[in-house]
């Protein structure tokens, strides 16, 4: 299902591959180090079989994070319309 | 200096006495060995003593993450395993991927040396520097699945290797696996953790890696992004991941197993199979797989595969007839840690051996057919060493001995079976590196223009060896074959396949063709300097790579291992029989078949190539003297 998060960004979780490289370039675009703890969005059970992806109050809605999600999991709303 | 992409530390683990160390790298050995493999390779040089037990405490395990690893690079999630292999005695190496590199980087560790045997079972738990040894009671008799389930819960999603019951009963063709996904250690690497009595390495990091000259980087980084973003196919691996790699489906349908081959084809995996892509940390192609059975007597069960050819390989067994049986069969495979191509071709083997009247159910209690009863019996009796299994969970070798009249049946080289049969496929340097892989019937050219489906023609052909950073002046060599008309010299061009190998193994990146062929010699020194800031020349990484492969000689040579060991499995050059068709041991091209004094030539080029001995296959002094190699001549001795 493809949810519509608060900052204009459509998630589609199913097409997560738990690849993290919106984690990857968060941290690094933000705090100079990769680093995914220190990222403004959290996977959860990237593995697993429903994996729940999470934006935290840090995020500054900069969409970095769509720009390097190569597999659809992250949308611009614009994009879908 | 603060080390950049490198965190600068190795972590001793004995487990014999609980003790527990971190040594600095030596900034020497990362010039010389760049890191991963190379590194793994120089510390196993200076640890393992000639002629040991695999099985034995004096064995090391050595597990290494190159400078790319932790960063958003793509592809870079290797972990690289160095040990002496109990399935061939010898000292070589296995890779796995999934998210343990990406953690221990992140922990603060490029390599752990573990050695000794800890009394008890227990897991080697990293947390940044809270490191320990915990009891594995919990877990020790558990399958991998359940193993990995516990400690990434009990631990916060961290990293995992971890054996299943095969690792723990010694069965010498056991395996690892990363994250339950990722196969890691053919040859026996499980069987060395067991050994050990170490049922798994958790690891947990928060530390992050930081890089030397980020301007260039992301100039790297962007340039790659797109050109990966713009790749035609990419949709396309998205959807099918490893499907598109191998068409399992035409193998079978070739093979005369038409009803099967409706299995295999991309429509029932898309509608019955794939639950789920999942990729390794920092990988834009993500190509493994969580499959769920959606229907037959084991729907529901669950999967996970780093690839789906292993399975479909699994189903090639002439008497399984629904796919769900060879998912099954290869489900449990993967939980007791054995390698499901080794139980493939000793269930195929062993059945050829019963119709010759060889093994018997009188010898063996087992009536052998390749159906679904026999591989379930199969997979228990080695993984628990009952029986007939006690024989086989030994390997190759040991049955060879029991029946001395069946080794030149065998497809295996130095006791590893063969992976490509070139037969069916060909000999490019995939076939060709089973026979010369110090390690045995292994394959190390992954990015060579002869691996499936990377292209056929010479124009692609020179687009590759340029990528490779192939000097210009081996190409002629590698255009002048035994007979002209084979067009290219395989041999020679494996001496390549297996330096640019080296190279990805050893900064970290995937070796899969469908990664690495983003990348060149180029590339990959380029993102290897603004990583760690050094500035290094292409021909300084093809070096290191090319003075690794050739430790990783020497430490066979002292092993024992020489030329008369690297060698064409006899069958090879027998037709053989593949549905309606008799297949003939052919050159890349088709042109001519591959008699014996042409694969005999083809090792005499490949050594000449290498510079190494034509006559014992070993390195020549000149060339340990041009590498810088002379001490590790005679570690040891």
């Amino acid at each position: 299902m493809v949810k519509e998060s608060i900052i204009n960004i459509l998630i589609d979780e199913e097409r997560c591959t738990g690849c993290i490289l919106c984690k990857l370039w968060c941290s690094y675009i933000h705090h100079k180090i990769f680093n995914p703890l220190k990222a403004n969005l959290e996977i959860k059970d990237r593995y697993g079989l429903a994996p729940k992806i999470i934006f935290l109050d840090t995020c500054i809605k900069c969409g970095q994070c769509v720009q390097h999600c190569l597999y659809g999991a992250l949308r611009l709303k614009e994009e879908d319309n | 200096m603060e080390l950049k992409g490198y965190t600068g530390n190795i972590l001793n683990v004995n487990l014999t006495d609980n003790k527990i160390t971190v040594r600095k790298q030596n900034v020497d050995d990362i010039k010389h060995f760049i890191g991963g493999l190379g590194i793994n390779t120089k510390i196993a040089a200076e640890l393992i003593k000639p002629n040991i037990d695999p099985l034995s405490p004096e064995n090391y395990l050595i597990i290494g993450v190159g400078p790319l690893v932790g960063t958003i690079t793509p592809g870079s999630s290797r972990t690289v395993g160095t040990s002496k292999f109990p399935a061939t005695g010898a000292i070589a190496y296995s890779c796995g991927s999934m998210s343990f590199g990406f953690q221990l980087k992140n922990a603060g560790f490029d390599h752990v040396i573990i050695s000794g045997k800890a009394d008890k079972p227990v897991y080697l738990l990293i947390l940044d520097n809270n490191i320990d040894l915990i009891d594995a009671k919990e877990i020790w008799g558990q399958d991998i699945v359940e193993s990995t389930h516990f400690l990434q819960k009990k631990h916060n999603n961290c990293g995992v290797i971890a054996i299943g019951q095969a690792g723990e009963n010694l069965v010498k063709s056991s395996l690892a696996l990363i994250d339950r996904t990722s196969t890691f250690g053919r040859g026996g690497l499980g069987a060395v953790m067991g050994s050990k009595n170490l049922k798994a390495i958790a690891v947990k990091g928060t530390l992050g890696v930081s890089i030397a000259n980020p301007k260039k980087f992301n100039e790297l980084f962007s340039n790659l992004l797109e050109r990966i973003k713009n790749y035609p196919q990419r949709e396309s691996w998205h959807q099918l991941g490893m499907m598109r790699s191998l068409p399992v489906g035409m193998l079978l349908l070739d093979s005369g197993q038409k009803k099967k081959a409706r299995q295999c084809n991309e429509r029932f995996y898309l509608r019955k199979l794939k639950k789920r892509r999942i990729a390794c940390p920092s990988c834009p192609m993500g190509d493994k797989d969580i499959l769920q059975l959606q229907e037959g007597s084991n729907s529901g069960l669950l999967n996970y595969t780093s690839s789906i050819i292993n399975p479909a390989l699994m189903f090639t067994l002439e008497d399984l007839i629904n796919f769900d049986e060879a998912i099954k069969g290869y489900d449990i495979v993967n939980r007791y840690g054995l390698d499901s191509l080794t139980i493939t071709s000793l269930l195929k083997f062993c059945t050829i051996l019963y119709e010759k009247g060889i093994l018997t159910e009188e010898n063996t209690g087992i009536e052998w057919k390749t159906d679904y009863n026999t591989l379930i019996k199969l997979i228990e009796i080695i993984t628990y060493r009952k029986e007939f299994g006690n024989l086989l969970a030994d390997g190759w070798k040991k049955l060879a001995e029991a029946y001395n009249s069946i080794e030149n049946e065998m497809l295996t080289v130095k006791g590893l079976d063969i992976i490509f049969e070139p037969r069916i496929l060909r000999l490019g340097t995939m076939e060709f590196e089973q026979v010369v892989n110090p390690k045995g019937a292994h394959v190390a050219s992954g990015g060579s223009p002869t691996y499936i489906g990377a292209g056929s023609s010479i124009e692609k052909f020179n687009i590759h060896f340029s990528r490779m950073g192939i000097p210009k002046s081996a190409i002629s060599r590698i255009f002048t074959p035994p007979l002209e008309e084979m067009v290219v010299n395989i041999g020679r061009l494996t001496r390549y396949s297996e330096d640019w190998y080296t190279v990805l193994t050893s900064v970290g990146l995937c070796a899969r063709a469908q990664m690495n062929r983003f990348y060149g010699l180029e590339s990959t020194t380029d993102f290897y300097n603004a990583i760690t800031g050094y500035n290094m020349q292409p021909e300084d990484l093809r070096i290191a790579a090319e003075r690794t492969w050739n430790l990783i000689k020497l430490l066979n040579m002292k092993e024992g291992f020489s030329r008369k060991d690297d060698k064409f499995p006899k069958e090879w050059f027998n037709p053989l029989k593949f549905g309606d068709k008799i297949l003939k041991f052919q050159d890349f091209f088709g042109q001519t078949i591959i008699t014996p004094e042409i694969a005999n030539q083809l090792l005499d080029d490949y050594y000449d190539e290498r510079g190494w001995d034509k006559i014992t296959g070993i390195p020549t002094q000149a060339k340990i003297r041009e590498l810088g190699l002379e001490k590790f001549q005679f570690i040891n001795n």
